[in-house]
């Protein structure tokens, strides 16, 4: 038997207790001290002695820790006299006169503190009628450029002594004069009444000076055929308000041909289906796609240089028509479709109410258009001779005898007043005869090309800062007063030219200025007095001249008549059949809408807001017809070599440009700057040029003609990427942009935007504000889609005034342009099977080998910026909340709360939400007037600059929204009153936005709500954008 | 007596003892690193170096320096985190799912995948982190009570929910890890000599003593954290496919992700367990611990879980197709026939096609293959997760805001890098700390089931 011994380990175990029985039972039998944790009396925090003074010494070490941190002393100084009528926090607004280039539209400058942060149009203006476009916007930008010459130089030396350089200039001034030596003031285009005054005194004062006007892009054909028809040598103002039909042969006055605002404002007023008389109908006939011709109803695409045959047929047209004679030519040159014959026949139809143009700078061309306007009767209406315009005067002859008299030593003095013939006419010719000369001087503000080589440098203000008027129409006298002291040591070119001919009435000495006390009385500019003395038999009292000064405009009684017609058009039959014939490949050089001559060439606001048509931004290219490329196998980043005589470029990016006429290659001007700057390129800082400089292919004999004939292009090995804002151009058949047509519009209003409804549900509830009659403000906006021509002034507007930055051309390549308001332009070709608008079905047509729908197109422009949708995508998905609702319809950005998760940004459908990759000031990767002091200056105040990892995009402008409900509330006027104008608004030459208050049934956008041509982009996704598009009516029935 | 079962092969081969067990797992922990080792902690450092300046540059310049733009504003960034968390959850499953089903084999992997899911998590929680613009204040994600004012988080936004989810999931994920650790500490310390050594294990092993009342409450704690993870392989990745489901970009906007994202997480998380495992088990000797017969069953599951995530792509095409919706459909026609046509196709022949094979036994069971397989579906599911953001993104709704994207420099940097701290993690966790599971093991060295 087994030893059945029982070992115990305790007396408990042995006797077996009930206690040890029990707890045997239960493994854990230590409860755990719950119990205890859970009941004590209270849960307060209880500091013993020892841990008071460990938290006290961490708190007294935190803060002084904390206290120690420097932050750096910003000083508000106020003002020890405060300026007249200048509220710190508060703008002033000014009128003035744009001077960026010479169409002198009117406008208004935004002033804060003393520094202009903005300039508009100026509603009482003739010309700009309240609209700008993005160089006037731009403009500004050059006001606060640190690359102007902050002082005159002397042989390329600073001099800040005006005094010393007044009496060298005068020293050489008066030996030319002695030597009876002749002297050339070669100016740009210039009607200003008191600077033509001062021109005169200078030129009495120097008997020898001729002053001769030099436009880079010239319209000596249109003057010189009005001088000889009309005996005129002025340009017509044409109003194309009143025209129901408008012929236009490849000039781009909506964009950049000679006065494109004012020409914008009255095309608009018959763009519109619902216009009293109906809406106008436009023709177009081009070879480079240009953005008016995008507007147009009809486009045709013709060859330029072949453009004398084609005037001439619509000529014969109308002439055989009103049994008057033909221009014998052998027979009538024609376009596909019967372009030309057709368009005489609507010609016909809407005699004395349309308007044919022509961007040619031939004079005999000219005559021709002048001869159809004629047989039409159009002077009487919409083209006035008797009030013409004055906005440009150049002669390309005289100009040509300027630069001959100064290579063979008859001008021994040559100024150049604004403009820079080295770079935009023959530059080499002009190097050369500037050396040649015994006295140059420049009044540039800047060292450019021609300045670069000139004795002297007197630099010139910016016209923010100067006192002058204008005439840019006869009768019409715009202001422009100064906004702002002068930046740098520079001085008006008025006040030189008057100091050299001893004209000058200098104002009284100041016997407060020992005391810093200033007063306007004896500190206006001496221009100023110059300036009042002139006008002192119009303007008698100082109370009439403030007021046109406030007003900025004064208008005279516009005149009556008809100047007789003297032309005869039957003698250019040979010029005709000898222009008709043509073969090989033309380039056409173009004034882009962005930099236009180069003469902005630096400023990067301009660079960075793409082409309204390629959508391209910081370079200019060659466009080219499909079936060109294809014949040359070029493809998207391809370059080619082009060549005129021994005249070579190489390496010159391309696009494919749809709508550009075959055999025929385009390219814009006002690239490739030698001496602009860190922005446009300057070859003594070490800035590349941006782009190339196409007037090197210009011909400088007779009129200047920029369509060059027999150009030879091949392709180049080097591959270029163009900087492009968008990538993708057809719609893709979705239904993002409605049209329809005039007739199908006549029969039914809703004609395009008739689709059913979409069926949204949501199990939400209509939140409170947004209901009908709630007492609140619901903001929208309504954008016409028949009124947008697609110029990009909004898109400028919409940077300056919200401090947007600018990113450069390679954050532009990487798709990151920061722009909170865009345009999209969409292409659609036409075929024998209808309307292309996918990208397979263009791939398909390509195939079959015919490229000749690429030419035939269609383009739709559409702005886009942040819907403030309803039911924002965006707002959902912020983890921190940091893009939200407001009450009253906004979607707001808190920036200060983002945290940069860009999932909003993907989030959204239109894809309007900008991210800052980087920091954008005070950033040497970005260079431009955020990363210096005085660039800086132009801020808006109003509206945080960004910093780097946050989103942002459009608010529609609700700096302006609180100042405009502000403002009411101080007058004491209703909500309904409130008058807001977002910046893209205010800057629209075609008034295609409207901005308002949807629970204001008198508003204009509740009006438009309720137009039965709005639409909602994609509406289906029951996001509720609050922007309203306009069905896009073209007149495009019948021709 | 004891009788092995006759039906099933052994779970552990080679005929081991227990003191057999404890030496040849230990084996790299006791004695000097191999040079295998260290060139491969070498190569791992170095990866490292290249995370550690992308990461600067990111930093110092602004993810500026990565080429997202305008459109597509998610690229490599969300890719490899979808990816790494996708990696994180073959660990979980083993451990937890697993357990819970009894499935003794995993006993000899369990380990690895678990230090593979802590360490996916982390390479994965980089990209949510560092791709936030200011990254500085990225704490304002959290519900934390402030002085900013009324400032709190959007209980709305699935990035907040990635938030909890994500910290959750690798909290819970480390947790259960290191409690399954603590016996084989608690052994390491027995044999280590060093005074640190000792010391650190001494400490980590939080004083286990082997008696029953620790052996019992830690089975307890495994069935409780096993309870409370298996729900979490699930939710994690649903989570993570909400982030693109509630949008409405197209190709988003999707009600099937949520099981397509939690199949496609476990495929790729057993094809990195695969491809750890043949290696490791070569290198470290352990093929009688990790047999064939684990292989076979991983690569059973790739296969299982790879056509599963094959009908999802297939379901979504046609429920492209069937909605009617326009921007839907062309989504799906632009991700195979558009210009990014060969992610998606390389996607679908590492997906769905290429784990077919797997229907052999031969390839199920050739560890060389298996390796190559599990790379291809790697290769394969961070394809998945490009074409899904990427492709989505580059052509939504408006074609004027069509873009193209590719990644920079110091994107595909980063995501190099990434593996830098993974296998730098690995190759620490292999020095220090038993792969396998020495007390688990040990129970299983008979198949006593």
């Amino acid at each position: 038997m087994s030893n059945n011994i029982n070992y115990w380990k305790g007396e408990d175990e042995l006797s077996k207790s009930k206690s040890f029985v029990s707890a045997q039972k239960n493994e854990f039998h230590d409860d755990l001290p719950l119990d205890e944790i859970f009941n004590e009396e209270s849960i307060e925090l209880k500091a013993n002695r020892r841990d008071f003074l460990k938290y006290f010494g961490f708190s007294v070490t935190a803060v002084a820790l904390a206290a120690c941190y420097k932050t750096k002393i910003r000083n508000a100084i106020p003002y020890l006299v405060e300026p007249e009528a200048s509220v710190s926090g508060v703008a002033n607004y000014f009128r003035s006169t744009c001077g960026a280039c010479s169409s002198s539209c009117g406008i208004e400058v935004k002033v804060r503190e003393g520094r202009p942060i903005k300039v508009d149009g100026s509603v009482d203006s003739p010309i700009s009628q309240g609209g700008t476009c993005s160089v006037g916007q731009a403009s500004i930008l050059s006001l606060y450029d640190n690359e102007r010459l902050a002082n005159p130089l002397v042989n390329g030396s600073e001099q800040k002594e005006w005094a010393l350089i007044d009496a060298t200039v005068l020293t050489q001034l008066n030996a030319l004069k002695s030597s009876n030596s002749k002297i050339v003031l070669l100016s740009g285009s210039i009607h200003s009444p008191s600077t033509l005054k001062s021109i005169e005194k200078f030129t009495s004062a120097f008997p020898s000076l001729e002053h001769v006007s030099y436009d880079a892009i010239s319209y000596s054909g249109i003057l010189d055929a009005n001088e000889t028809d009309f005996g005129q040598r002025v340009i017509p103002t044409y109003k194309f308000g009143e025209a129901k039909v408008i012929v236009s042969f490849a000039a781009d006055f909506l964009g950049t041909w000679i006065s494109p605002v004012e020409y914008s404002k009255g095309y608009t007023q018959h763009r519109q289906p619902g216009v009293k008389g109906g809406m106008s109908k436009h023709i177009q006939f081009e070879s480079s796609l240009s953005m008016t011709g995008a507007n147009a109803d009809h486009r045709f695409p013709m060859r330029v240089s072949q453009e004398a045959l084609y005037v001439a047929s619509l000529y014969n047209y109308i002439a055989i028509a009103n049994g008057t004679k033909q221009i014998p030519i052998p027979s009538q040159g024609e376009l596909a479709g019967n372009a030309i014959k057709k368009t005489a026949e609507v010609l016909l139809k809407s005699q004395g109410k349309s308007i044919v143009i022509s961007g040619s700078n031939e004079t005999e061309i000219q005559q021709i258009i002048n001869g159809i306007n004629m047989l039409l009767g159009n002077y009487a209406t919409a083209i006035d001779l008797a009030n013409h315009s004055n906005q440009f005067k150049g002669s390309d002859k005289k100009t040509a005898e300027v630069l001959k008299g100064l290579n063979n030593g008859a001008i021994g003095g040559i100024i150049f007043y604004g403009v820079n013939p080295v770079y935009n006419h023959n530059g080499k010719e002009w190097a050369a005869g500037i050396k040649k000369a015994k006295l140059s001087i420049s009044f540039s503000s800047s060292q450019d090309e021609t300045a670069a080589l000139c004795n002297f440098v007197c630099p010139d203000n910016h016209y923010l800062e100067s006192w002058n008027d204008a005439e840019p129409r006869k009768g019409v006298y715009h202001f422009t007063q100064p906004t702002i002291s002068n930046v740098f040591n520079t001085r008006q070119a008025q006040i030189s030219m008057l100091t050299w001919s001893n004209a000058l009435v200098v104002p009284e000495k100041d016997p407060f200025a020992s005391k810093a006390i200033l007063s306007q009385k004896f500190h206006a500019s001496a221009f100023y007095n110059f300036m009042r003395d002139n006008w002192a038999k119009v303007l008698i009292s100082n109370e009439s001249f403030n007021a046109a000064l406030e007003k900025g405009v004064l208008l005279e009684e516009p005149l009556v008549g008809i100047p007789a017609y003297e032309g005869k058009v039957d003698g250019f039959a040979s010029y005709v059949l000898a222009n008709s014939k043509v073969s090989g490949i033309e380039m056409i050089l173009y004034q882009p809408v962005g930099v236009r001559d180069g003469a902005h060439g630096n400023n990067p606001w301009l660079h960075e807001n793409p082409d309204p048509v390629s959508k391209v931004s910081w370079d200019n290219y060659i466009a080219l017809p499909k079936s060109l490329a294809v014949a040359l196998e070029i493809s998207e980043g391809d370059t080619v070599n082009v060549t005129l005589g021994k005249l070579v470029y190489a390496g010159v990016p391309t696009i494919i440009q749809p709508g550009q006429a075959n055999n025929t290659i385009s390219m814009a001007l006002g690239y490739g700057r030698t001496h602009a700057g860190k922005v446009g390129g300057s070859i003594d800082k070490g800035y590349n040029s941006i782009g190339v400089n196409g007037f090197a292919f210009v011909n400088n004999t007779g009129n200047r003609n920029f369509v060059i004939k027999n150009v030879e292009i091949t392709k180049s090995d080097d591959t270029y990427n163009l900087a492009q804002t968008q990538t993708h151009h057809t719609i893709e058949g979705r239904d993002i942009i409605r049209e329809s047509s005039f007739e199908a519009w006549k029969k039914s209003p809703n004609a395009g935007n008739d689709k059913a409804k979409t069926h949204v549900y949501t199990i939400w509830e209509k939140p409170e504000y947004r209901k009908d009659g709630a007492p609140n403000h619901l903001w929208a906006m309504a954008i016409d889609l028949n009124s947008c021509t697609g110029c990009g002034s909004c898109v400028v507007s919409c940077s300056i005034e919200n401090n947007v930055p600018i990113v450069g051309r390679e954050q532009v390549l990487l798709r990151r342009e920061m722009h909170w308001i865009r345009i999209d332009r969409y292409y659609a070709f036409r075929s024998k099977e209808g309307n292309l608008t996918r990208e397979d079905e263009i791939a398909n047509q390509d195939k079959k080998g015919n490229h000749d729908h690429w030419q035939d197109v269609s383009v739709l422009y559409q702005p886009m910026m942040c819907q403030h949708c309803s039911n924002a995508p965006c707002e959902t998905v912020c983890p921190v909340l940091a893009t939200t609702h407001s009450s009253e319809g906004l979607n707001q950005m808190t920036y200060n709360r983002c945290i940069g998760t860009k999932y909003c940004g993907n989030n959204c459908p239109y894809k309007v939400r900008r991210f800052n990759w980087f920091r954008y000031n005070d950033n040497d990767a970005f260079d431009f007037n955020f990363n210096n002091p005085l660039g800086k200056m132009v801020i808006n105040p109003d509206v945080t600059v960004r910093t780097r990892g946050v989103m942002e995009k459009c608010s529609f402008c609700v700096q302006r929204i609180q100042e405009g409900k502000l403002s009411a509330k101080r007058q004491g006027k209703s909500p309904n009153q409130v008058a807001v104008q977002t910046a893209c608004q205010r800057a629209c030459p075609s008034n295609a936005i409207v901005f308002g208050d949807l629970h204001n049934p008198e508003s204009e956008v509740s009006k438009l709500y309720k137009n039965e041509r709005g639409f909602t982009v994609l509406e289906e996704l029951n996001i509720q954008s609050s922007v309203m598009y306009m069905t896009k009516i073209r007149n495009n029935d019948t021709i | 007596m004891i009788h092995d079962s006759i039906l099933r092969d052994r779970l552990v081969t080679g005929d081991k003892t227990s003191s057999d067990v404890t030496r040849d797992i230990l084996r790299p922990i006791l004695n000097n690193p191999s040079k295998s080792w260290k060139i491969g902690f070498t190569i791992s450092v170095i990866f490292l170096g290249i995370f550690a300046i992308s990461l600067f540059n990111t930093l110092w310049n602004g993810i500026g320096v990565w080429n997202i733009n305008k459109s597509v504003m998610w690229g490599w960034d969300i890719t490899n985190f979808v990816f790494w968390i996708g990696i994180g959850h073959a660990g979980t499953l083993i451990s937890a799912v697993l357990l819970l089903f009894r499935q003794k084999w995993r006993m000899s992997i369990n380990r690895s995948a678990e230090a593979m899911t802590i360490f996916a998590v982390v390479c994965a929680a980089m990209f949510p982190v560092f791709h936030m613009g200011r990254v500085w204040v990225g704490y304002w994600a959290l519900p934390l009570p402030n002085a900013f004012g009324s400032l709190w988080v959007n209980f709305n936004s699935p990035l907040l929910w990635d938030v909890f989810a994500i910290s959750t999931y690798f909290s819970v994920s480390l947790l259960f890890w290191y409690i399954g650790l603590i016996p084989d500490i608690a052994t390491i310390r027995d044999k280590v000599t060093s005074k640190l050594g000792k010391a650190m294990y001494g400490f980590f092993s939080m004083g286990w003593t082997g008696s029953t009342r620790t052996w019992a409450r830690y089975e307890l704690i495994s069935l409780i954290l096993a309870g409370l993870s298996t729900p979490l392989v699930l939710s994690v990745h649903t989570i993570v496919s909400t982030d693109f489901a509630t949008s409405l970009v197209p190709g988003w906007h999707t009600t099937i992700f949520p099981p397509y994202f939690v199949a496609g997480a476990i495929f790729s998380g057993f094809g990195m367990v695969a491809s750890l495992l043949v290696v490791a088990r070569k290198v470290m000797n352990y093929e009688n611990y990790i047999t064939i017969g684990h292989l076979d069953a991983m690569c059973k599951i790739i296969m299982v879980t790879g056509s599963i995530v094959g009908i999802a792509y297939l379901t979504e095409f046609f429920i492209a197709w069937y909605s009617g919706n326009e921007y839907e459909q062309y989504a799906f026609a632009n991700r195979a026939f558009g210009p990014y046509w060969w992610a998606y196709w390389s996607m679908m022949s590492c997906n769905l096609i290429a784990p077919q094979v797997f229907w052999f036994r031969w390839a199920r069971t050739t560890p060389w293959f298996i390796f190559i397989m599990s790379i291809v579906v790697n290769v394969g599911m961070w394809f998945e997760r490009f074409v899904i953001i990427v492709t989505s993104l580059h052509r939504d709704y408006l074609p004027s805001s069509w873009v193209m994207y590719s990644g920079s420099l110091t994107e595909v940097g980063l995501f190099l890098g990434t593996f830098g701290i993974f296998f730098t993690f690995f190759f620490l966790f292999a020095k220090f700390l038993p792969v396998i599971n020495m007390s688990e093991i040990k129970s299983i060295m008979r198949n006593r089931e």
